[in-house]
C-alpha cells in the first residue's frame, strides 16, 4: 500500500511536470533586426538577455546601414518576420504612419514605460514620439560635433574657431603653409547623416530650417541654413574641404595628419583617438559647433517593435521584455555601449555615472561634451521627410560641389518639400 | 546546319526553365508596377498608366543620370574589349615569364565589386592614395590629384577601376576564340602578310568577329546596368557626377518608397539596353544567329 | 603565333599589364601586413617596421593585436565581423560551385542545340535567353525576393543559387553556341553516317572538343555567382550562410574595421579563388593554347 500511494504520488508529480513543460510551449524566437555596428557586443547582449528569460530566444539579422532601411522596406512589404528593430527618428513618422510599428504603449506596461520616458533626454524623447505616443527606447543618442586636430591647431598658432568665418581663416591659413585641404567632410548623397550633418551646423547659426507649421523656411537667402550651404559651397570652391563617403574613411585620413577639422558623430572622436590603431589617437578633441549659437542636432535611434508582433499578445510580451532589457531596466547595457563603445546615450541617469565619466575622459573633453549636449536640438521629422530627404541629399551635393547654385538648390528643395507636405495631408 | 521539326525541348527546358521563372514573373511584376502608383505610405494601387514614365522622364535627375550611365557605357565597354583583344594576342606568345602574366591577369576578376572598391580608392584617394604618392615622389605633380573628389575627374576614375575588373574576362574569351582558329589558317597568314596588323585586320579579325560582338555586347550591358563597384566607391558622388541609372531606380524605389517610378526607370534602361545591343549586333553582323553555312 | 617581338618590348609589355592588373591586390597584401599606426604614418613603412601578422591572427584565431592591450587602448573597437571572413570563403565556394555545375549542365546542350539546328521556334527563344539579362537586377530585386520568400527559399543557399544560376544562363549559352559553332560540320557528318544520335553526336563529340572552351564558361559562370552581390545580400540570412561579397561589403564600411584589418580580409578573400583560378586556367590555356582545332 505504501509503495502504490508513493508510485501514484510520483506519477502525479511526474504528470504534472509533464504539463507545466507542455504548457510552457516551446521557445519564442524574436527576429531582431540592426544595422552591422559592434555586432559581437549585440551577441554578447543577446546571450545575457537569453540566459536571463528561459523559453525566448533572440535571432540577429544585420545589414550594412547604407543597405538597411531599404533592406527593412523589402522585409515589411514581404511580410517577412520581423519583431525587434532599430529604428531612425527620421524614419520614425513614415514607418508609424505606414503601420509598420506600434506604439510601445501596445505591448509595455503603462507606469513601468512612463518611468522609463522620465528618464529620456529633450531631444531623444521628441525623436521618439509621434502624435505623442513613444514608439521607442534608446538605443543610442548622440550629438553631431565638430571636430579639430589639436596639435595641428596648436602647432599653427590656431585658436579653436568659433564662428564659420573662423573655420574658413583658419583652413586657409593651414593651406598656406601647405596643408591641402584642411575640412574633411563626410558627403555621400545616398546617406541620411549627410543631410543631419547639415542640420546641425544649421543650428550652429541659430537657424531653423522649417517654422512652427512644418513649412520649408531655408529658401530664404537670410536663413542661417542658406548661409551655412553657402559657406560649405565656398570653402568647397576654394578646396578647403575633402569629401569622404564614409566615416571608416575618415578616420584614416584623419590619422595621416594631412587634415585639422571635421564633422561626424561622437563615437567617431572615440574611433580617432584609440591609441589601438590610429598613429594620431590622442589628438583629437571636440569643440562647440561654430556659430552664434554653438547648437547642435541632437538626434535617437532606438529599438522598436513591429506591429505585427504587437498584435500577437504571446510575442509582444516577449518583445517587451528584450527592449525592456536592451534599453531600459537598470541602463546596464545602455551604459555597457558607453564606456566600452563610446556610445552616446539618451538615457539621463547615465550622465552622473562615475563609470562613464571616467572611460569618456579618455577620449574627450567631458564638460565640452556635456555643454554641447545641453544645446542640442532635436530636428523637425515628418511623414514625408524620409521621401523628402532622399530627394534633397544631391542636391545638397550638387550645390555643395559647384554643380548648381545655392539659391536654386534651396527653391528646389522647399518647393518639393511644400509639395510633399500638401500631398501627404490630401492622402 | 540541320533542321530539326520539332522544338528541342528536352534539349532546352532545363536552361530555359530557371530563366524563365526569374524573368517572367519578376519582370512581369515590375512592368505591372510601373504602370501602377505604388507608394508604400499612400494607400492603395491604382493604374496611373503612363504617368510613372512621364514623371520619371521630367527629372533633371534622370537625365543627369542617364547622361552619366551612357558617357561611362560609351568609354567603358570599348575600352574592355580593346584592351582584351591586345592583351589576349599579346599572350598568344610563348615568352619566358608568359605563364605568370597569365595568371596576374586573371586576378581582377576574383574581387567582388566591393573589394575592388576598396583597393582603387586606395590608390585613388586625396589623403593616403597610393597613385598621389607616387606621383610626389617622382615629383611630377605637388598637389596631389582630386581623382575621387573632382566631378570632372571622378567619373574617369571609376571607368578605370571598372574596366580593371572586366579585362580578365574579355582576356580568356579572345584566347578561347583565337584558340578555335585552324592552324593552316594561320599558317596561310604569316606567309601571305608581312605586318602583325594586315594579319590581324584579314585574318585574324574575322575569326573572333562573333566573340568580339558578345563581348562588346556584354560589357555595354554591365556598364550600363552597373551598380556594385561605382557605388562603392563613391556613393554616385561628388556631388552627382557618378550617379548611374541603377541608383536611380534603387533610390526611387527604396529610399524614396515609389517602386512605380523605380520600375519605370528600369524599363526605360531596358528599352535603351535593347537599342545599344540591336546597334552594336548590326554593326558589326556575325553569323550568330545561324542560317549560314559554316 | 609566330612573329617576334624585341624581347625589351616584351618585357615592357608584361610589366605594365602585370603592374595595372596585379598592382592593386599588391596594395591589400601589403596593408594587410603593416598595421594603420604604421601605414598612416609617413615616416614609416613596412621597410623600417617589418612585416605584422597581427590582423591574421585576429581573423582566424579571435586574438587581439598586442596594441588592443595596451594601456589606454579602447579593447572593444575591433569588430569582430572580419572573423566571418574564413566562413563566408565556403559559403560562396558551395554557392558558386553549385551555380557553375548548374549553369554548364543545363547550358551546354542548349548551346549545342542553338549553334548546329535549326528549328520551328529558334529565334524566339535564343532571343528570349538573350535578352532576359537586360531589366537591370535593382528593379527585380523585390518580386524576387517575395517569390522566393512564398516558396521559404529566403535564407538558405538553394534560393541565392538558383538565382544566380539564371543570371549566369543567358551567358553560358550565348557562349558556349558560338564555340559550337566553330566546330566544322565534318566531324558530325562522319559521324551522323555512322548512325550516332544526336546526343552521342553532342556527348561524345563535341562537348569532349569543347572542353577548354567549357572550362572557359565554367570559370565566367563562378566568378559572376562569386562577386554577386545585390541578390546575395538580400536574400542571405545570417552570418553563417552570407557569402564573402556581402562580407566584405559590410566590412568595407565598418568604423570599427582599421584599414589594415579590411585589407587582410580582403587578400584572404582572394586567395582561394585565385589558387582555384589559376588551377582551372592552366587546364584550360593548355588546351587552348596547344589545341588550334585541326582542319
Amino acid at each position: 500500500m505504501q509503495l502504490k500511494k508513493v508510485l501514484l504520488a510520483m506519477s502525479m508529480a511526474t504528470g504534472v511536470f509533464a504539463a507545466q513543460t507542455a504548457l510552457a510551449g516551446e521557445d519564442i524566437t524574436l527576429e531582431f533586426v540592426v544595422w552591422n555596428y559592434s555586432l559581437d557586443t549585440i551577441q554578447d547582449n543577446i546571450k545575457i538577455f537569453e540566459a536571463k528569460n528561459p523559453g525566448i530566444k533572440v535571432n540577429l539579422t544585420d545589414y550594412t546601414w547604407t543597405d538597411y532601411q531599404d533592406s527593412l522596406i523589402l522585409r515589411f512589404r514581404s511580410n517577412t518576420q520581423t519583431d525587434v528593430i532599430y529604428g531612425g527618428q527620421d524614419w520614425l513618422p513614415a514607418w508609424a504612419s505606414a503601420g509598420f510599428v506600434a506604439p510601445l504603449n501596445d505591448i509595455a506596461p503603462p507606469d513601468e514605460l512612463s518611468a522609463l520616458s522620465d528618464d529620456i533626454a529633450g531631444f531623444a524623447l521628441s525623436d521618439m514620439t509621434v502624435d505623442d505616443e513613444l514608439y521607442g527606447l534608446p538605443y543610442y543618442a548622440d550629438t553631431i560635433s565638430f571636430i579639430y586636430n589639436k596639435k595641428i591647431l596648436d602647432d599653427a598658432g590656431i585658436a579653436v574657431p568659433r564662428t564659420w568665418e573662423e573655420v574658413t581663416a583658419a583652413s586657409l591659413k593651414l593651406q598656406a603653409s601647405g596643408m591641402e585641404r584642411p575640412f574633411v567632410y563626410e558627403l555621400n548623397q545616398e546617406l541620411p547623416n549627410f543631410f543631419d550633418a547639415f542640420v546641425a551646423q544649421s543650428y550652429g547659426r541659430g537657424a531653423e530650417l522649417f517654422d512652427a507649421d512644418q513649412n520649408a523656411v531655408f529658401a530664404d537667402p537670410e536663413n542661417g541654413a542658406y548661409k551655412q550651404l553657402e559657406w560649405l559651397a565656398d570653402a568647397y570652391s576654394q578646396g578647403l574641404i575633402q569629401p569622404e563617403t564614409h566615416e571608416s574613411k575618415i578616420i584614416p585620413a584623419m590619422n595621416t595628419g594631412n587634415h585639422a577639422f571635421t564633422v561626424v558623430y561622437n563615437y567617431v572622436l572615440a574611433a580617432l583617438n584609440n591609441s589601438a590603431t590610429q598613429p594620431l589617437a590622442g589628438q583629437f578633441a571636440l569643440a562647440l559647433m561654430p556659430g552664434a549659437e554653438n547648437s547642435t542636432l541632437g538626434f535617437s535611434k532606438f529599438y522598436a517593435v513591429t506591429a505585427k508582433t504587437a498584435a500577437d499578445p504571446e510575442r509582444a510580451e516577449a518583445a517587451w521584455k528584450f527592449i525592456n532589457f536592451m534599453a531600459g531596466g537598470d541602463y546596464t547595457i545602455a551604459k555597457r555601449w558607453a564606456v566600452e563603445k563610446g556610445l552616446g546615450f539618451g538615457q539621463l541617469p547615465l550622465y552622473d555615472d562615475s563609470d562613464v565619466i571616467e572611460a569618456w575622459g579618455k577620449w574627450v573633453d567631458v564638460s565640452t561634451l556635456n555643454q554641447q549636449a545641453a544645446t542640442a536640438k532635436a530636428g523637425v521629422w515628418t511623414e514625408w521627410g524620409g521621401v523628402w530627404s532622399a530627394y534633397f541629399r544631391p542636391l545638397l551635393a550638387k550645390a555643395m560641389v559647384g554643380e548648381a547654385t545655392v539659391d536654386e538648390v534651396m527653391q528646389e528643395g522647399a518647393q518639393r518639400w511644400n509639395e510633399l507636405k500638401e500631398q501627404f495631408a490630401n492622402r | 546546319m540541320w533542321t530539326i521539326k520539332r522544338f528541342p525541348l528536352l534539349w532546352l527546358l532545363p536552361a530555359l526553365l530557371p530563366v524563365l521563372l526569374m524573368t517572367l514573373y519578376p519582370i512581369g511584376h515590375a512592368l505591372w508596377t510601373s504602370l501602377h502608383r505604388v507608394m508604400i505610405l499612400f494607400p492603395g494601387e491604382p493604374f496611373v498608366g503612363l504617368d510613372n514614365y512621364k514623371r520619371v522622364m521630367a527629372s533633371s535627375y534622370f537625365y543627369d543620370a542617364l547622361k552619366n550611365s551612357l558617357v561611362f557605357t560609351f568609354f567603358a565597354a570599348p575600352s574592355v574589349v580593346v584592351i582584351g583583344v591586345l592583351v589576349a594576342l599579346f599572350l598568344q606568345r610563348r615568352f619566358f615569364g608568359s605563364q605568370i602574366v597569365r595568371s596576374v591577369v586573371l586576378l581582377p576578376w576574383v574581387l567582388p565589386g566591393a573589394i575592388s572598391a576598396v583597393l582603387w580608392i586606395w590608390v585613388f584617394h586625396p589623403s593616403f592614395g597610393v597613385l598621389n604618392a607616387i606621383l610626389r615622389s617622382l615629383n611630377i605633380i605637388d598637389r596631389s590629384i582630386p581623382w575621387l573628389i573632382s566631378p570632372q575627374l571622378a567619373p574617369i576614375s571609376v571607368t578605370i577601376a571598372h574596366v580593371w575588373t572586366q579585362i580578365p574576362f574579355a582576356v580568356i574569351l579572345t584566347m578561347a576564340a583565337l584558340s578555335t582558329i585552324n592552324s593552316e589558317t594561320l599558317d596561310a597568314a604569316a606567309l601571305d602578310c608581312r605586318s602583325s596588323f594586315k594579319r590581324f585586320r584579314y585574318v585574324l579579325f574575322p575569326e573572333i568577329r562573333s566573340m568580339i560582338v558578345v563581348l562588346l555586347v556584354y560589357n555595354s550591358l554591365i556598364a550600363f546596368t552597373g551598380y556594385d563597384l561605382v557605388y562603392a566607391m563613391t556613393s554616385g558622388g561628388p556631388g552627382t557626377a557618378t550617379t548611374l541609372l541603377s541608383f536611380q531606380i534603387w533610390r526611387e524605389s527604396f529610399s524614396m518608397y515609389d517602386f512605380g517610378a523605380g520600375s519605370a526607370v528600369a524599363f526605360i534602361v531596358v528599352l535603351i539596353s535593347a537599342t545599344l545591343i540591336i546597334a552594336i549586333t548590326r554593326a558589326l553582323p556575325s553569323d550568330l544567329f545561324g542560317g549560314d553555312e559554316p | 603565333m609566330t612573329g617576334r617581338l624585341n624581347p625589351v618590348l616584351t618585357f615592357f609589355f608584361a610589366a605594365v599589364i602585370i603592374l595595372f592588373t596585379g598592382g592593386p591586390v599588391l596594395l591589400s597584401l601589403y596593408g594587410s601586413l603593416v598595421p594603420d599606426r604604421i601605414l598612416l604614418d609617413s615616416s614609416k613603412s613596412i621597410f623600417t617596421e617589418g612585416p605584422n601578422f597581427e590582423t591574421y591572427r585576429y581573423i582566424f584565431t579571435g586574438e587581439l593585436p598586442k596594441s588592443y592591450l595596451t594601456e589606454g587602448a579602447n579593447r572593444a573597437m575591433i569588430s569582430d565581423a572580419a572573423r566571418q571572413v574564413p566562413q563566408s570563403l565556403i559559403n560562396s565556394a558551395i554557392i558558386a560551385f553549385s551555380a557553375m555545375s548548374l549553369n554548364l549542365l543545363f547550358g551546354a546542350p542548349a548551346a549545342y542545340i542553338f549553334a548546329r539546328y535549326v528549328f520551328p521556334g529558334k529565334k524566339l527563344t535564343f532571343l528570349f535567353l538573350i535578352l532576359s539579362p537586360l531589366v537591370p537586377a535593382v528593379a527585380l530585386i523585390t518580386p524576387i525576393y517575395m517569390a522566393l520568400q512564398s516558396i521559404g527559399l529566403v535564407g538558405t543557399r538553394l534560393g541565392i543559387i538558383l538565382v544566380h544560376t539564371a543570371k549566369a544562363l543567358p551567358f553560358t549559352v550565348l557562349i558556349l553556341s558560338v564555340f559550337f559553332r566553330k566546330m566544322p560540320a565534318e566531324i558530325f557528318e562522319a559521324a551522323v553516317l555512322d548512325h550516332c544520335s544526336r546526343f552521342q553526336s553532342f556527348f561524345r563529340l563535341a562537348l569532349p572538343l569543347a572542353m577548354p572552351s567549357i572550362g572557359a564558361t565554367g570559370l565566367f559562370a563562378f566568378m559572376l555567382s562569386y562577386s554577386e552581390f545585390m541578390f546575395s545580400l538580400v536574400l542571405s540570412g545570417d552570418a553563417r550562410t552570407r557569402p564573402v561579397s556581402v562580407v566584405m561589403a559590410a566590412l568595407a564600411r565598418n568604423t570599427d574595421v582599421s584599414w589594415s584589418l579590411l585589407n587582410t580580409a580582403i587578400f584572404i578573400a582572394i586567395i582561394p579563388t585565385l589558387v582555384l583560378v589559376i588551377l582551372v586556367w592552366k587546364f584550360v590555356v593548355e588546351g587552348l593554347l596547344s589545341g588550334a582545332v585541326k582542319g
